[in-house]
């Protein structure tokens, strides 16, 4: 309370001596992430975008808004991926550490439960979760910085169908919010470029076994196996199963860029020739930059949404500064809503949404189709929401 | 279990009062801060407070119940179905979810309760994942795996609860109800049943005591506060989902009674008062929280094996011993 | 579609010996410590990591790095005896939620030191062995029979040394076995740190197969729970029985209805057979 009230004032003796002298200030953004249980590799990905993009300014000597340098913390908070928490962490991050910006939630569950705090105090939220109901125009306070399955699946499953042969198509989904809205986009996807998904099984997320489901879609004779909506490790024993039972098909990941865990649980051999979807096109200096600081920064291998996020959190440090202000959030919604081909990390990024959604609060950003080989993704098409080639 | 049942936690009267003052000051404390977000966590409190209550009901009779979570979340379903599908006011929803538990709770209890100790607690935990699962399976009922969400505000006589200080007093009050129905069953005949029935089942029934029928009962009420819990948290979080109520809650709710005590009638209490804050001072270490919340907790076990609401007791006992 | 049946029942038998393999550490400690060990889930998780690192990190041959994850888990095991449930011998509830503190540190130790993301564990082998239109993958095939290797020389362990006989005293009954000269201050620690141990074998045991993470520990946690429940608590033959029958309706349910209608049929027997036997398939009566 104390604080911003402090931060109020100061800045607004700075607007009065003029630019002549930049203040330093300290702009809080909270990461709402998850941190421990199964959710806690995205989790961790996007927290390390958010360190990084706040790296970058803070080596510049802060953000310059409004003529005030503000040097950014990052706040961490873990949600365990559960709705309660996150309504806690919510609660704390904006009544009592007074963010005005939190990157989150991973989970669509905890953005569902956070969103009456965030939307009624006009906090802004980046979040992951994959739920259409996410974004609405009761919600403008909510942006999505990464592309769903509604937005790369048609394209992708149109390449993917043409090029391959694909007639029939077999898939695993967890039981999940996430699963279930994947099946369905997924699903209208395939018949629209002219293939059937003809066998769907649900699963329990801790299931480690699934060569009974796997026995089944196979005795069915599909002609590939979809991945999508599948966290990295399942996915990856899905496909060492999959290849265990003899499946000589073709196998795909339509959206979630989880290539290099996937080959990691199930081995360079059972991937090969698999079909994944990745965001991230090695050939782009600036993408392989920001991957080298990611491995060089933290030891460990960049996990496939933090781009995004990077990006994201980088165009709201951009809208800050366009509208000259951190503490009207309005302002600065309207300012990022404005912001139109933005050069990131992983290309040109421009918001959309505004058919399936009723607000323009996704945003799309180029992708790619890449075939795995010998465990590294090698990109055979390029597409945007448009289409593939 | 441990044996020394019908010792009062607060030997001299005194010592009760101080306890009840500094209780009053405990939550007296958002007021002082004026912190929204400390509202928030005394009604976390207040909520976790009555659900041990009620799990404590059910412990008093010797049975640790690993499904208490499943009571919570049949609770918060009933209320939310009630509220939004028959636009009834949530102050119907309130006590049918109370009502709705009880009833599950009686109907189950009977073969149920014949198993003890272990087995209890084995049970139990299968019946909670087997609440999640056929809830996943009627996304009509629960929503399914996405849940439902913008359950409506808590609304009295037309007033909605919108801001968290509403919130708080409404679950303090709620939070005072359940711990004087706790005080009344502990004080009076039904208490002295219970604790018959929890020291030597074989012995109570010899000595004309219904040793089925006396636990059906406490479950009974065990789970209807639960269902009143649950109904209150769904309306104020404003989102449900089967994973909510997965037995990691249950887990918790134990993991609160033990602490606080197991045996005490104000063990619930002390056990949500003080594990439920605890996790808001760890995160300052983020990566750290589980392993110290971990580490408490043994030592908690290992030392206090009366629950922190013993303390008093066994600080007094050390004093004798001096002496 | 009776090829799917015969692949179902093959499936599932695979599939039940390795839940044996989750579940047999837990009986154990139970029947010595009468412990409900949450933690046992982590100590499978520990296993992998430690086979992991012997084979990912010091590049040794995998069956050394197995042999070396057992010894190292014996010890760890009869540790944790000393330090955590040592104090809690007379009473079986406060054990439990000990043992839950005792995950939560474990798990999130894991965490902080390897990272939420899988590692990845080199395939031993790979490819199918045929029988006719049945298949039996080699990498299921492998791990079944060194699992089967390992259960029979647990087995001939417990009913010909003197120690196995010792532990099978003090499962039967501790207060006879401790009038009979069995020392209770060795054969506890031994008890669990064997527990632990066959946990640990089996999570580096199945790495190749279901991978390495933190988190791997949730499902051999719940299959044995379920295995324990079914078979009777501390009941060995028991846990056996009901771990093969658990495959069994995993397999055939999945395979011919759907994966959620398996976990709840497994859930609605594990309550059915509580309800009508307490003590499991096999157990001895005590409830």
């Amino acid at each position: 309370m104390r604080m911003s009230r402090i931060l109020a004032i100061t800045s607004a003796v700075a607007l009065m001596a003029g630019n002549a002298i930049a203040q330093e200030e300290t702009l809080k953004i909270g990461a709402l992430v998850t941190l421990s249980g199964a959710g806690a590799s995205w989790g961790q990905g996007m927290l390390r975008a958010a360190e990084l993009a706040a790296e970058d300014v803070n080596e510049n000597g802060g953000l310059e808004v409004g003529g005030t340098n503000y040097k950014v913390e990052v706040i961490p908070y873990d949600d365990s991926y559960k709705a309660n928490e996150a309504v806690t962490a919510a609660n704390r991050l904006v009544f009592e550490e007074k963010v005005k910006y939190i990157i989150g939630t991973v989970g669509s569950a905890p953005i569902l439960a956070i969103q009456p705090i965030t939307e009624e105090n006009g906090v802004i939220t980046m979040t992951l979760g994959f739920t259409a109901q996410a974004l609405s125009p009761e919600k403008p306070y909510t942006f999505r910085p990464n592309p769903t399955t509604a937005e790369v699946a048609q394209p992708q499953i149109d390449w993917i169908v043409a090029n391959q042969g694909i007639k029939t198509v077999g898939a695993l989904f967890p039981k999940d919010e996430t699963g279930e809205a994947i099946a369905e986009d997924v699903a209208a996807a395939y018949s629209a470029a002219g293939a059937e998904l003809a066998a769907v099984e649900f699963f329990e997320r801790d299931r480690v076994d699934f060569i009974p489901l796997l026995t089944r879609i196979v005795a069915q004779g599909v002609d590939a196996i979809e991945l999508d909506g599948n966290s990295p490790v399942t996915a990856g024993q899905i496909v060492q199963q999959a290849r265990d039972i003899g499946f000589e098909g073709v196998i795909v990941r339509t959206g979630g860029p989880a290539t290099q865990e996937i080959v990691n649980v199930a081995g360079n051999a059972a991937t090969e020739g698999m079909f994944v979807h990745s965001a991230f096109d090695p050939g782009v200096e600036k993408a392989a930059a920001y991957e080298a600081r990611y491995v060089e920064t933290y030891g460990e291998t960049m996990n496939g949404f933090s781009p995004f996020f990077y990006d994201g959190t980088k165009m709201l440090f951009a809208a800050m500064q366009e509208a000259g202000t951190v503490e009207d959030t309005e302002a600065v919604k309207t300012a990022l809503e404005g912001l139109t081909d933005y050069e990131g990390v992983l290309g040109t990024m421009n918001w959309t949404g505004e058919e399936p959604y009723g607000i323009a609060h996704q945003l799309d950003s180029p992708f790619y189709i890449a075939r795995v080989e010998d465990g590294a993704e090698v990109i055979v098409a390029r597409c945007t929401t448009t289409g593939c080639e | 279990m441990s044996t020394s049942v019908s010792a009062p936690p607060m030997a001299s009267a005194f010592g009760g009062w101080l306890f009840v003052a500094l209780l009053a000051t405990l939550a007296a404390v958002p007021w002082f801060t004026g912190s929204v977000f400390h509202f928030h966590i005394g009604i976390m409190v207040c909520l976790a407070g009555m659900a041990t209550g009620g799990l404590a009901v059910i412990a008093w009779v010797g049975q640790l119940s690993l499904a208490h979570a499943a009571f919570v979340g049949i609770g918060a379903y009933t209320s939310v179905l009630l509220v939004t599908r028959l636009d009834l006011p949530f102050l119907v929803g309130l006590p049918a979810a109370a009502v709705v538990a009880g009833a599950v709770a009686y109907i189950i209890g009977a073969p149920l309760l014949r198993l003890r100790g272990v087995y209890f607690v084995l049970i139990t935990f299968a019946l909670n994942e087997l609440f999640r699962l056929v809830m996943l399976e009627f996304p009509g009922i629960s929503g399914g795996s996405s849940g439902i969400a913008g359950v409506p505000k808590i609304q009295l006589f037309g007033i909605t609860l919108a801001a968290q200080w509403q919130v708080y007093i409404f679950t303090l009050i709620c939070l005072a109800v359940v711990m004087a129905l706790l005080w009344l069953i502990r004080n009076g005949q039904l208490g002295r049943r219970f604790a018959a029935v929890e020291e030597n089942p074989a012995l109570a029934e010899s000595s004309g005591i219904p040793t089925a029928r006396t636990q059906s009962l406490a479950f009974v009420i065990g789970c209807a506060i639960a269902g009143a819990t649950g109904s209150i948290m769904a309306h104020y979080v404003g989102f449900v989902s089967p994973e909510t109520f997965a037995f990691q809650l249950s887990v918790s709710y134990v993991i609160m009674l033990v602490t606080g005590g197991r045996l005490a009638l104000w063990g619930p209490l002390v056990g949500a008062v003080f594990l439920t804050p605890l996790p808001e001072f760890l995160r300052g270490a983020v990566e750290y929280q589980h392993i110290i919340y971990g580490v408490i907790l043994i030592a908690v076990l290992r030392f206090l094996p009366q629950g922190l609401a013993g303390l008093p007791e066994q600080i007094a006992r050390l004093r004798r011993d001096q002496r | 579609m009776s090829f799917l049946i015969a692949q179902s029942i093959i499936n599932g038998v695979i599939l039940g010996t390795l839940y044996l393999m989750m579940a047999i550490g837990f009986t154990l400690a139970f029947g010595v410590m009468r412990i409900v060990n949450f933690a046992h889930g982590e100590f499978y998780m520990i296993g992998a990591f430690l086979a992991l690192i012997g084979v990912n990190w010091l590049g040794l041959p995998f069956p050394l790095a197995l042999a070396l994850t057992a010894a190292l888990a014996i010890l760890l095991g009869a540790l944790v005896e000393r330090i955590v449930f040592r104090p809690f011998r007379a009473d079986e509830l406060s054990g439990m939620i000990a043992s839950l503190g005792l995950a939560m540190i474990l798990q999130h130790a894991a965490l902080i030191i390897f990272g939420p993301d899988p590692q990845s564990f080199p395939a031993l082998v790979s490819g199918v062995y045929r029988l006719g239109d049945l298949i039996v993958p080699q990498s299921r095939a492998l791990t079944l029979g060194v699992g089967v290797v390992i259960l029979l020389a647990f087995y001939v362990f417990l009913m010909h040394t003197r120690m196995g006989r010792a532990l099978r005293a003090l499962v039967q009954d501790q207060e006879v076995a401790a009038i009979y000269g069995v020392r209770l201050e060795i054969m506890y620690p031994l008890g669990l740190g064997l527990g632990v141990a066959l946990a640990a074998v089996a999570g580096g045991l199945m790495a190749p197969l279901f991978g390495v993470s933190p988190f791997i520990g949730a499902t051999p946690l719940l299959k044995a729970f379920i295995v324990v429940i079914l078979g009777g608590l501390g009941s060995i033959p028991g846990a056996a029985l009901a771990a093969i029958l658990l495959g069994l309706i995993e397999s055939l349910t999945s395979s011919f209805v759907s994966a959620s209608a398996a976990d709840i049929v497994t859930f609605a027997l594990v309550v059915v057979v509580l309800l009508i036997r307490p003590a499991g398939l096999l157990g001895r009566g005590e409830a």
